[in-house]
């Protein structure tokens, strides 16, 4: 039994979550959480969220949907917010959340 | 014509082919960018320096994704080069707090005649506007305001 459970802590992953802007002063810079196989993207985005109210409101619209301005990447890579719930989480991924950039 | 300079790599910022791409807090020389821009078939430089304007605030902050950023200001300082048919390119953003009147963001390139050095600048500094993870914060006397972009781009596809 306890072998079973050594395996399934091993199958845990580590990710890291960034935040910038807006979204940085709400949730904080880096983020490094636990998250189980097959976690989608924007199910890992909620379980930090719903932590923080005025986050969560800022991020996500009233059916739980990204807002549309909010940007994902993951690995620095950007994700489409339509995909985000079928976008999966993988060990050691870099995901970053913002709102819509003002360089220049 | 590209510059025969071997390629340096420093934290945070490019040399190639005599050009610079930076994200950095300190500021830079853009005398020596233009020195350094004068490469053998150049014949026009423009030189682009957008500054901390006026605007009833007392200091400017800006934050960057940083190693995101740095790869996607060196990607467009390519795709300019190949459409507009550029010599040299120089892109340094600068982040952290600034003050009224200092510089942001100064982009030098150079190119055999102006309607190219002209139309590479204008492709650099909206493909930067567009899509470069980069964000300014206003400091006012009442607090601060985060500047919204211009573009609104959720689906992940920045507008260019």
């Amino acid at each position: 039994m306890w072998r079973f459970k050594e395996r399934e802590e091993e199958e845990e992953m580590t990710v890291k979550v960034r935040f910038f802007a807006r979204f940085r002063e709400l949730f904080g810079t880096d983020i490094v959480t636990d998250a189980a196989p097959g976690t989608s993207f924007i199910d890992l985005i909620k379980k930090i969220a719903e932590k923080n109210r005025e986050g969560y409101e800022a991020i996500f619209d009233t059916n739980g949907a990204f807002r549309e301005f909010v940007i994902l990447m993951k690995n620095g890579k950007r994700i489409d917010c339509t995909d985000a719930g079928k976008t999966l989480i993988n060990d050691g991924d870099e995901i970053a959340v913002f709102p819509p950039v003002a360089g220049g | 014509m590209r510059s025969l300079c071997s390629r340096r790599l420093r934290a945070g910022r490019t040399f190639c082919g005599g050009n610079m791409i930076a994200i950095q807090t300190k500021d830079v020389d853009i005398g020596q960018l233009i020195n350094t821009a004068k490469q053998r078939g150049a014949g026009a430089i423009v030189v682009f320096d957008g500054i901390v304007r006026d605007d009833d605030i007392q200091e400017m902050e800006l934050e960057a994704y940083e190693e995101v950023a740095v790869k996607e200001l060196e990607k467009i300082a390519e795709e300019a080069k190949t459409l507009h048919n550029l010599c040299s390119v120089d892109i340094i953003h600068r982040i952290g707090r600034l003050a009224v009147g200092e510089n942001i963001l100064i982009i030098v390139v150079s190119a055999g005649h102006r309607r190219e050095a002209y139309e590479g600048s204008r492709f650099i500094i909206e493909a930067i506007k567009a899509g470069v993870p980069i964000w300014k914060k206003e400091l006012t006397k009442d607090g601060g305001r985060w500047v919204p972009g211009e573009h609104v781009h959720g689906s992940g596809k920045p507008i260019r």
